[in-house]
C-alpha cells in the first residue's frame, strides 16, 4: 500500500513546465453525475486509513443578494450544525467522535464547503449523516436566534484584528452593485438583525441546497465504485430545484477610488492597493497572467519585496490576492507599513510596480521560476487526503470539476512575457483602482 | 518502518553527548521532509537576554549565511518552493522544511549553511528585531485578543521561572539585544548534544548519515543536567484583567499540571480532555452548554499541553514537547454583558466535570474518538516525524501506539479518579482581556447576580443550571484581582 502512494507522490511532483506535460493534479479520480443533479468525485489516493469528505455548495456570500441579508450563507453553514428528526445536534456530535472526526465547515465568497475527516470504516456513516442534514435540515426558531448570536461571536473574535476591517472597507468602496462589495463575515448590522430572520432562512436552504449546486468530493482510502453505491443510497433522492440567483453585475469602473481606516487602537498600518480582475477562466490567459503577476511583483523573491522588506526595511508584510472568482473580484496587494510617515512611498511604490507591468516585459528566466514554484507548491501541498479534497473543493466551487486544475496550469505554462505585459495593460490600471489606508491610534 | 522508527527512538533524545541524534522515517516518496531538532529554547535565555534563543533561530532561518545575502537564499527557494521555517518553543527549537528529491541536492546544501555558517548580518538583525518586536506589540498584543490572553496566562503562572516570558522575548530585551549575544547563545546551546536530526521521505541511501557527519561541525556540548523546576504555587483565585479597547471579552483559565506524555494519568486525561472541550471541534461538552445551547461565544476549548496558533490551525504543532504543561480553558471572546456569566458557566462546567466526571457511554466514544483521531494529527509526514521526535523527548514508543496502549486498558473510572486527582476549580488563574476592567472587576469582587437573558426560550435544564450559574460564588479577594494596561504586557 505505501508503495502505491509514493509512486503517485512522485507524480504529482514530476509535473514541471521544463519537462514533458504531466498532471498538475496528478490523481485518477472518477467523476459522476446523479439523475438529481449531484455530482460525485471521488479520489482514491491511497493514504491508507483515512477518508476527507468535502461537500461544496456553490452558494456563498456572492448569492446574498437582497439587502439587509449580508453574512446568510456563512449563517447557513452554522446552522447545518443544528440537527434532523433522524439525528438531532448530540447524536450528530456523538456520531462523529466515535468515527474520530475531524468535522468543520467555512464559507467563501462563491460557495460553502462542509468537510469531514474520518476513518474508512466510518464511511458509509458519515455519508449517510450527511445526506440527512442536506435533505432534511431542521431547526427551531429559538434554535435559530442562539445559533446568530455564535455567529455574532465570531465577529467579535475577528474584530481586534484590524485586517478584518481593512478587507471590509475594500470591498465595500471598489464594488457599488455586486454582491462581493460586502465580506463573507457580513455587515455587523445584518449580523446583529439575524435573529430576526427565521423565514429568510427557511428560504435560503430551499433556494441553494440542491442537488444541483452541491458536489460531493470524497478522497482517500476509498474506491469509486463502493462509494458511488452509497451516494445513490442515501443521496440519490434528493430533490432538483429550480432557483437561479440573479447577481447583480458590476460596471466597469471608471476611475480611482481612495478609503481610509481610523483603527482607534495602536497598530502598524496597512496599505491596500486593489485592482478589478476577470472572472475565473481556465482558457483565457487573464486569471493566469495575473496570479504570476501576484508572485513576480509581490512575493517574497519580487524586487519590491527586496527593497521594501530586505533593505529599506519599512514594510514587513507584503503580499498578493488574486483569488479566483466565479464573477470579476479583485486583484489586492496588501503592505503593512512599519511608521505611518512612510505610507505614501510605500503606496507609490506598489502602484510603480504595478504599472511596471504595463510598461516592460518580464525576463523570460523569471517567469519560468515562478511557474516552477507554482507547480511545486501546489504539488507539496498535496501531502495527505483532507489536503487533496481540498485542493479539489476550491476548483470543484468554480467549475464543478477538478479538470480545471489541469487546464488552468496549462494556461499558466502558455503564458508568455507579451501576454503578461497585455493583461497589465488591460486590468492593472489607474481606473479600475482602489486604494485604502488603515492607521491606528495612540497608546493611552 | 515503524519499527526503525521505534529503534532510533529507544535511544531517547536527552541520553547523551554521542553526537547528533537521527530519527528517520524513510520511505519511497518524492517528498524529503527534514525536521532539525535543538533541545534548548526559551527556557535558556540568559535571565536579561529574553529573546535570545528565538532570535537567534530567526538569524538562522530568515536571514543570510556567510556566503549568501537573505535576498540569494530567497531567490534560491523560490523556484523549488521550498521553505525553512523556525519555531521556537520553551525547549525546542525547530528547523523543518519539505522539497522534492529533485531539488534536494540543492535545499539541503542551503540548509546546511544556514544552520551551520550563518551570516550574523547587521540589516538581517535589524529587520528580524523589528519584526519580533511587532509580532509582540502589534500581532499579539494589538491584533490578537484571544492568543493575548493564552500568553499572558503562561507569563503570570510561570512568572519568575525559566519559562515566565514569551517565547519571543520582551520588547526591552530585543532593544538592547546584540548580535554578540545572538552568537554567544548559538555557540553555547547549538551543539551536538542539543541536537536531533529528523528526516522523512524518499532520501538516497547513505543521505541521513551524510547529514549527521555535517552536522558534526557544531560543537559536542554537554547533555541537559537540570530539569525544568514546578511553577511557584498559585494561592485562591489570581486574575490578570488586560485592560485594552476592545469590542469583547476574553478568557483565559489554567493552572500548572503534572502531568505530561509517557505520565501513567496522560491517557485518562487525554480522554478527559477530548470529552470536556476538544479544539475547535463542536462535540465537546464546554463548547454544547456555553455555545451551542446558549449562544455565548464561538467556541470553548480545554487543553492538557502548548497549543500556540489555535485560532489558525486545528492541529497542534509538533516539536513544542514540554518538561512541564498547564491544564487551560479558552474561552472564545463574548459579548461585555453576559462576560461575567459566561466565566461562572465555565467554571460551572469545570466543577460539573470534576463531580460527575465521564459516564461509561461517553467514555468509551471519546475512547473510541482518541484512538481514531491520532491518524489525523499525524496525516502528514511532516507531522508524523515530528511527533516521533516528540516522543523521543518524552520517553514514549511512537505516539499512536503509545496512546493504543494506554487507552485499551483504560476504563471510565480510571479517566474519573485522573480528573479528580489532577484538576480543581481553585488556585488557578485567570486572564481577562477587556475594555473597562475597572467595572468588571468590581461586579467579580462584588460576586454580583449575572442573570443571562437570551433571545429565544430555552431547555428546562439550561434554565435551571442558569440560576445556578448567574449566583456561582467565587473566592476573589481584591490584592489578587489585578489590572494591567496591555501597552506593558511584552514590554
Amino acid at each position: 500500500m505505501l508503495r502505491i502512494v509514493c509512486l503517485l507522490v512522485a507524480g504529482a511532483v514530476a509535473a514541471l513546465p521544463a519537462d514533458a506535460p504531466r498532471k498538475a493534479f496528478p490523481y485518477a479520480y472518477d467523476q459522476h453525475d446523479f439523475p438529481n443533479g449531484l455530482r460525485l468525485v471521488t479520489i482514491p489516493t491511497d493514504y491508507p486509513n483515512v477518508v476527507s469528505v468535502f461537500i461544496v455548495v456553490q452558494a456563498g456570500s456572492r448569492n446574498e443578494i437582497e439587502p439587509g441579508k449580508s453574512g446568510f450563507a456563512h449563517l447557513f453553514e452554522h446552522l447545518m450544525f443544528r440537527g434532523t428528526a433522524a439525528y438531532p445536534p448530540a447524536k450528530y456530535q456523538e456520531t462523529l467522535k466515535a468515527a474520530g472526526a475531524a468535522s468543520n465547515a467555512f464559507t467563501t465568497d462563491d460557495f460553502t464547503a462542509y468537510h469531514t475527516t474520518f476513518s474508512k470504516e466510518d464511511l458509509e456513516t458519515v455519508l449517510r449523516m450527511e445526506a440527512d442534514r442536506f435533505q432534511h435540515l431542521e431547526y427551531a426558531p429559538a434554535a435559530f436566534r442562539t445559533e446568530t448570536l455564535a455567529v455574532l461571536g465570531e465577529y467579535n473574535k475577528n474584530s481586534a484584528n484590524p485586517v478584518s476591517k481593512l478587507f471590509e472597507v475594500v470591498r465595500d468602496t471598489a464594488f457599488d452593485h455586486h454582491t462581493y462589495k460586502h465580506t463573507t463575515m457580513g455587515f455587523l448590522r445584518d449580523i446583529e438583525d439575524m435573529p430576526n430572520q427565521f423565514d429568510y432562512s427557511r428560504t435560503f436552504f430551499e433556494r441553494y441546497y440542491r442537488p444541483e449546486y452541491v458536489t460531493l468530493v470524497v478522497a482517500g482510502d476509498v474506491t469509486p465504485e463502493a462509494t458511488r453505491g452509497l451516494v445513490e443510497k442515501y443521496w440519490g433522492e434528493w430533490k432538483h430545484g429550480s432557483y437561479q440567483a440573479a447577481i447583480p453585475q458590476e460596471p466597469p469602473q471608471t476611475g480611482s477610488r481612495t478609503n481610509h481606516v481610523d483603527w482607534p487602537t495602536p497598530t502598524l498600518a496597512w496599505i491596500a492597493v486593489a485592482f478589478r480582475t476577470p472572472a475565473y477562466t481556465d482558457i483565457e490567459k487573464d486569471q493566469a497572467a495575473l496570479d504570476l503577476i501576484g508572485f513576480l511583483g509581490f512575493s517574497e523573491s519580487s524586487e519590491l519585496y527586496r527593497k521594501l522588506v530586505i533593505e529599506d526595511q519599512k514594510v514587513d508584510l507584503l503580499r498578493a490576492d488574486d483569488s479566483a472568482h466565479v464573477d470579476p473580484g479583485l486583484f489586492t496587494v496588501f503592505a503593512r507599513v512599519k511608521k505611518d510617515s512612510d505610507i505614501d512611498g510605500v503606496r507609490d511604490a506598489i502602484v510603480a510596480a504595478a504599472g511596471g507591468f504595463r510598461e516592460q516585459l518580464v525576463p523570460a528566466a523569471r517567469l519560468d521560476a515562478v511557474k516552477r514554484h507554482l507547480r511545486y507548491a501546489f504539488a507539496l501541498s498535496l501531502n495527505n487526503s483532507e489536503a487533496v479534497a481540498q485542493a479539489a473543493a476550491r476548483y470543484v466551487e468554480l467549475r464543478r470539476t477538478p479538470e480545471t486544475i489541469d487546464r488552468l496550469f496549462d494556461v499558466y505554462d502558455s503564458v508568455t512575457p507579451e501576454d503578461i505585459r497585455a493583461v497589465a495593460r488591460k486590468y492593472l490600471v489607474d481606473d479600475g483602482r482602489t486604494i485604502v489606508t488603515l492607521t491606528g491610534g495612540k497608546a493611552k | 518502518m515503524k519499527a526503525l522508527m521505534m529503534a532510533a527512538l529507544t535511544v531517547g533524545l536527552a541520553a547523551g553527548a554521542q553526537g547528533p541524534k537521527l530519527v528517520t522515517l524513510p520511505g519511497r516518496s518524492a517528498l524529503v521532509t527534514f525536521r532539525i531538532v535543538f533541545l534548548t529554547g526559551a527556557a535558556e535565555d540568559p535571565a536579561a537576554k529574553p529573546g535570545a534563543a528565538a532570535l537567534t533561530a530567526a538569524m538562522l532561518a530568515r536571514g543570510g549565511t556567510r556566503e549568501k545575502n537573505y535576498k540569494q537564499i530567497v531567490d534560491a527557494l523560490f523556484p523549488m518552493a521550498a521553505s525553512v521555517a523556525d519555531q521556537t518553543d520553551k525547549e525546542m527549537i525547530v528547523f523543518s522544511g519539505t522539497t522534492h528529491v529533485d531539488n534536494l541536492e540543492a535545499y539541503y546544501t542551503l540548509l546546511r549553511s544556514m544552520l551551520l555558517d550563518p551570516g550574523w548580518r547587521r540589516e538581517d538583525f535589524g529587520r528580524l528585531r523589528d519584526d519580533a518586536v511587532n509580532f509582540l506589540r502589534v500581532s499579539l498584543a494589538g491584533n490578537n485578543d484571544e492568543e493575548l490572553g493564552k500568553e499572558v496566562l503562561y507569563n503570570t503562572i510561570y512568572a519568575g521561572h525559566p519559562y515566565g516570558h514569551h517565547d519571543v522575548g520582551t520588547v526591552s530585551a530585543l532593544q538592547s539585544m546584540t548580535i554578540a549575544d545572538l552568537q554567544q547563545f548559538y555557540r553555547e546551546h547549538f551543539t551536538q548534544a542539543n541536537l536531533v536530526i529528523g528526516l522523512a521521505g524518499g532520501y538516497p541511501a547513505g543521505f541521513a548519515e551524510r547529514v549527521r557527519a555535517d552536522f558534526s561541525k557544531l560543537p559536542v556540548g554537554a547533555p541537559k543536567a537540570a530539569a525544568v523546576p514546578e511553577p511557584k504555587p498559585i494561592h485562591g483565585i489570581q486574575v490578570t484583567m488586560v485592560e485594552k479597547n476592545t469590542r469583547s471579552v476574553a478568557y483565559s483559565i489554567g493552572f500548572p499540571l503534572s502531568v505530561k506524555r509517557g505520565d501513567p494519568d496522560y491517557p485518562a486525561l487525554l480522554v478527559a480532555q477530548a470529552y470536556f472541550g476538544p479544539h475547535r471541534e463542536s462535540g465537546g461538552r464546554l463548547f454544547a452548554r456555553l455555545r451551542a445551547e446558549r449562544g455565548l461565544n464561538y467556541g470553548d476549548y480545554a487543553y492538557l499541553e502548548y497549543f500556540p496558533r489555535g485560532m489558525f490551525v486545528f492541529e497542534p504543532d509538533p516539536n513544542l514537547a514540554r518538561q512541564r504543561q498547564i491544564f487551560q480553558i479558552w474561552i472564545r471572546p463574548v459579548e461585555p454583558p453576559t462576560a461575567f456569566f459566561a466565566l461562572r458557566a465555565a467554571m460551572f462546567e469545570l466543577d460539573k466535570l470534576i463531580r460527575d466526571g465521564i459516564n461509561p457511554e461517553a467514555f468509551e466514544r471519546t475512547r473510541l474518538f482518541v484512538t481514531k483521531n491520532v491518524n489525523l494529527l499525524t496525516k502528514t509526514k511532516s507531522a508524523e516525524l515530528g511527533y516521533a521526535i516528540d516522543s523521543g523527548f518524552y520517553g514514549i514508543p511512537e505516539y499512536g501506539a503509545y496512546l493504543k496502549q494506554g487507552l485499551a486498558k483504560l476504563t471510565a473510572e480510571d479517566v474519573n479518579r485522573a480528573i479528580r486527582k489532577h484538576l480543581r476549580l481553585t488556585d488557578l488563574e485567570i486572564v481577562v482581556v477587556a475594555k473597562d476592567c475597572a467595572a468588571l472587576r468590581a461586579k467579580f469582587l462584588a460576586n454580583e447576580v449575572s442573570p443571562m437573558t437570551y433571545n429565544s426560550p430555552k431547555a428546562a435544564d439550561v434554565v435551571a443550571e442558569d440560576k445556578i450559574i448567574e449566583r456561582w460564588h467565587m473566592d476573589w479577594k481584591p490584592e489578587d484581582v489585578r489590572v494591567v494596561p496591555v501597552e506593558g504586557v511584552f514590554e
